[in-house]
């Protein structure tokens, strides 16, 4: 089996920009001149809730695979990442990301964690702050419009981790990868092209990519999928490829064969995408070697797990960073959020189906 | 840094971050400079700040699987965190104020939050709010930091003192440290020695003999002990028979009829008193006194031929210099020790009330074996009135009297675990019930919190320092007794 040392790679420049902007020397002259409007982006801000798909069709329609358990040795690898808003400064606001990817071998779990990486991002820096990361981590020569301060920690933290799907596609070889969220392109956020080199990438040294989502809700009539899917039947993939392509496709660019997965007995299933260029066969044995390689609790792949509490932060993390840009930075805070509020709000949360994971 | 978070009546809240070098017991001064005023408080206890968030940490990372990973941390977030986590929460009690530098007892005062500056106080500074004259003073033992601390002999003499703690804690070590002390500054001392291990005071580990070999007198009861009937009194012999042998009172009266009778015509002995007795008519009383008479004899704390008896003004001559009486009880019956320590008691108010003896320090060691009922009393009020100072010394606090609790002057605390035992100490309202129970728990071997007028009230964690003589309190073993036997 490939013994891989992501440590030795860092993204340099985020440690770099992050700096930079808190020591406050990145000049107005630092701007990009040719703002254009992003031609190979789909979507923009006020798009319709991803999250939510209200799935119409006739239940018997429904194509359940049933999954095996199988003795070939797959490594798994996972990684997601975060983001957290550490206070708001006088012009700006003073943010947070890390990311962490995670594999198992045969006796433990691994992991290289990148980060925590600071930034102050104000009015005056977010546009060079953002085109240059772009540049340097999705190769985008054209700078994009700039979101607003409120939306940069999660933009940010979008680049990190495009950047480490894009560092296992590169590094990994017959392995399953573990992506948080969808293979659905349609914001700024996802650049086709990236997506799709990626997923070439990774496909070209013989990965499947399999992408998990924590947030996404299938709705068939109202109700939940998991609760069409007998208990006894786990563990087995739903297709919805087809109907919700049906639905969606106008809208949205998928990349990836669309699944409900219901991996363990229980109440929870997750929306499941899978590599589209990939053999449909192939990517259900993908599927199969996931669970038998990894644990699986709760439906949901321990690597990928893992990968999520240790990226995210917790809050005697917040106050530290929020001391350390105090007594390094000089930084002062004019208003701290509450910790609860951002440990605990709508996006901060790690909740599955109103479970936290820890 | 220290900073106030919460002042709530006589306990304040300290937060400490990073961590400072402060523990259990030691000052702090929380001053604010506008003012030119300051509280001073002692840290009773510590723990870690309720940082939120901590207990997701903890889950985080007590992940059930194997985990091992790299941090690529570069702005060392990590140690930053760790300060957090680390971060201490001291429990205070607030023990005095100072108002331009002098002593206040005004401790309402609370300090402002915000300009106030909170620093440990150093030793020197602590030593300087006991207000101890260092050249008067007995040395026992040190604090944390390294200062020294004497009791001012003032705070001794004419004093009450208790001494509890523990088996092995270290009391007798103590009691031995003051009476040494006392005994090398013209005190002069009797020592109720249970166990023996007070009587070797006068010689070094490795058998030579101090400086003060002199002054300190082994007595054993029935052996290098005794006293006439006539020296002790009717008033002994009456005492002893009646209150430790249960002589009923009419045969105490016949017994006052012979005694007077024999020291009228000055035929006052051992042999007398037997012949006397053996000569009363009534068969029951005659049989009642014999008993009684003949288990004194047995004792043999009874003698006619005054060259072998003691007489304790003699003994008292000797010791000018200051000396100590060690009466070793080791190894006699529970009644020999109340005929001693009811003869002793009763001959030291005489000696105090008439013969010019000025004061007596008294080291009662677990003095429920031997002291009577009545006598607990006595020993606080009446005879500390004379200048009977006594230290009681115990690993039973409750086997002392509520009363002797009450007149404490200085207690010297050593490590106790017992809730029970707990509780019956912290009634000695010196202190908060608090400081007695979180401190005295933690208290290690040979150190103790002393509590009262000693230090001017204010409790002290002292390590208790160690001794040149032999002492004696060792433990014994069975391979060390072995050795004894064998040569
Ligand atoms: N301050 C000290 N320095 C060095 N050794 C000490 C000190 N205090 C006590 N010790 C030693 O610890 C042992 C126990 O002490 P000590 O006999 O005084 O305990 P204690 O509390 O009187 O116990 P007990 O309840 O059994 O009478 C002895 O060997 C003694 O020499
Ligand atoms: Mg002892």
């Amino acid at each position: 089996m490939q013994v891989l040392d992501f440590s030795q790679k860092a993204p340099y420049d985020f440690i770099e920009l992050g700096n930079t902007s808190l020591k406050n020397t990145i000049e107005s002259s630092h701007r990009l001149r040719n703002i254009d409007s992003p031609t190979n982006y789909i979507g923009n801000f006020n798009r319709l809730n991803e999250h939510e798909f209200i799935v119409n069709f006739d239940e018997k329609k429904l194509d359940m695979i049933r999954l095996v358990y199988t003795d070939e040795k797959t490594h798994i690898f996972g990684l997601d990442t975060s983001s957290i808003e550490l206070g708001e400064t006088s012009n700006g606001l003073l943010c947070a990301v890390r990311g962490t990817i995670v594999w198992k071998d045969k006796v433990k779990y691994n992991y290289t964690r990148y980060g925590p990486f600071i930034f102050h991002v104000t009015e005056n820096n977010k546009q060079f702050l953002y085109n240059k990361l772009r540049q340097m981590y999705f190769g985008a020569s054209k700078a994009a419009p700039t979101p607003d301060v409120w939306w940069m920690p999660g933009r940010i933290r979008n680049i990190l981790e495009r950047w480490l799907q894009g560092q296992l596609s590169q590094s990994c070889e017959d392995s399953v990868i573990l992506w948080d969220g969808s293979l659905t392109a349609w914001t700024i956020d996802s650049p086709v092209a990236l997506i799709d080199d990626m997923l070439q990438m990774a496909r070209s040294r013989g990965n499947v990519v399999l992408a998990f989502s924590k947030k996404t809700k299938f709705t068939i009539f109202g109700r939940r999928i998991a609760d069409l899917i007998n208990n006894r039947d786990a563990p087995c993939l739903l297709d919805l490829d087809e109907i919700i392509r049906q639905q969606y496709g106008n809208y949205l660019c998928f990349f990836g064969r669309v699944y409900a997965a219901k991996l363990t007995p229980s109440q929870f299933s997750f929306r499941l995408d899978v590599d589209r260029e990939i053999e449909r066969e192939t990517g259900i044995n993908a599927v199969q070697k996931l669970i038998s390689n990894d644990i699986v609790v709760e439906s949901y792949p321990e690597t990928l797990r893992l990968a999520h509490i240790l990226s995210r932060f917790s809050a005697s993390e917040i106050i530290g960073m929020q001391r350390l840009i105090a007594e390094n930075f000089g930084i002062r805070t004019v208003f701290r959020p509450n910790i609860r509020q951002i440990l605990f709000g709508p996006y901060g949360g790690g909740l599955v189906n109103n479970k936290m994971i820890l | 840094m220290m900073q106030i978070y919460k002042i709530d009546a006589n306990t304040v809240q300290v937060i400490c971050c990073p961590p400072e070098d402060v523990n259990r017991g030691d000052y702090l001064l929380i001053e604010d400079v506008n003012s030119e005023r300051s509280l001073i408080i002692q840290v009773i206890n510590s723990g870690y700040v309720n940082v939120p968030g901590i207990l997701e940490d903890i889950l985080r990372s007590s992940s059930t699987e194997k985990l091992e990973g790299v941090d690529l941390d570069p702005l060392e977030v990590k140690s930053f965190v760790n300060i957090i986590k680390d971060a201490e929460l001291f429990t205070c009690k607030i023990r005095g104020a100072l108002n331009k530098g002098k002593l206040s007892n005004n401790v309402s005062w609370i300090p402002p939050r915000s300009t106030s500056r909170l620093r440990k106080l150093p030793d020197v500074d602590l030593i300087k709010l006991l207000e101890n004259e260092p050249q008067k003073g007995l040395d026992i033992g040190t604090l944390k930091g390294g200062g020294q601390i004497s009791i001012n002999i003032n705070s001794i003499d004419g004093k009450l003192n208790i001494i509890t703690g523990k088996k092995g804690t270290g009391k007798s070590h103590l009691s031995k440290l003051l009476l040494i002390q006392l005994v090398s500054r013209g005190g002069i001392c009797i020592v109720f020695d249970v166990n023996g291990e007070y009587i070797n005071l006068g010689y070094t580990k490795n058998e030579g003999k101090t400086s003060l070999y002199d002054r300190f007198i082994p007595l054993t009861p029935g052996n290098d002990f005794k006293v006439t009937p006539q020296y002790a009194g009717l008033g002994v012999f009456l005492r002893v028979m009646e209150n430790v042998l249960g002589l009923p009172a009419t045969s105490a009266w016949e017994f006052r009829r012979i005694w007077k009778e024999l020291k009228k015509q000055d035929a006052l002995t051992l042999n007398n008193l037997n012949s006397a007795i053996r000569a009363v008519s009534n068969n029951y009383i005659q049989d009642a006194l014999l008993r009684r008479f003949e288990s004194l004899i047995n004792t043999k704390f009874f003698t006619d031929d005054w060259s072998v008896a003691t007489v304790l003004e003699a003994e008292m001559d000797k010791m000018d210099k200051g000396g100590a009486l060690i009466i070793n009880l080791q190894n006699i019956n529970s009644k020999f020790r109340q005929i001693v320590v009811e003869f002793l008691l009763s001959k030291l108010s005489q000696l105090l009330e008439n013969w010019g003896l000025k004061a007596v320090f008294l080291f009662a060691e677990e003095a429920h074996l031997y002291l009577r009922e009545t006598y607990w009393n006595d020993v606080v009020t009446r005879m500390r009135h004379l200048g009977m100072f006594t230290t009681f010394i115990t690993n039973q606090p409750d086997s002392i009297h509520k009363s002797v609790y009450r007149q404490a002057d200085n207690i010297f605390l050593f490590n106790f675990t017992n809730e029970h035992d707990l509780e019956i100490v912290s009634r000695a309202a010196m202190i908060d019930v608090e400081t007695v129970n979180i401190i005295a728990r933690q208290l290690p071997p040979h150190h103790c919190l002393m509590l009262g007028k000693v230090l001017n009230n204010f409790p002290l964690i002292v390590r208790i320092n160690s001794l040149k003589e032999k002492t004696m309190g060792e433990t014994r073993l069975f391979f060390s007794d072995l050795k004894i036997k064998k040569s």
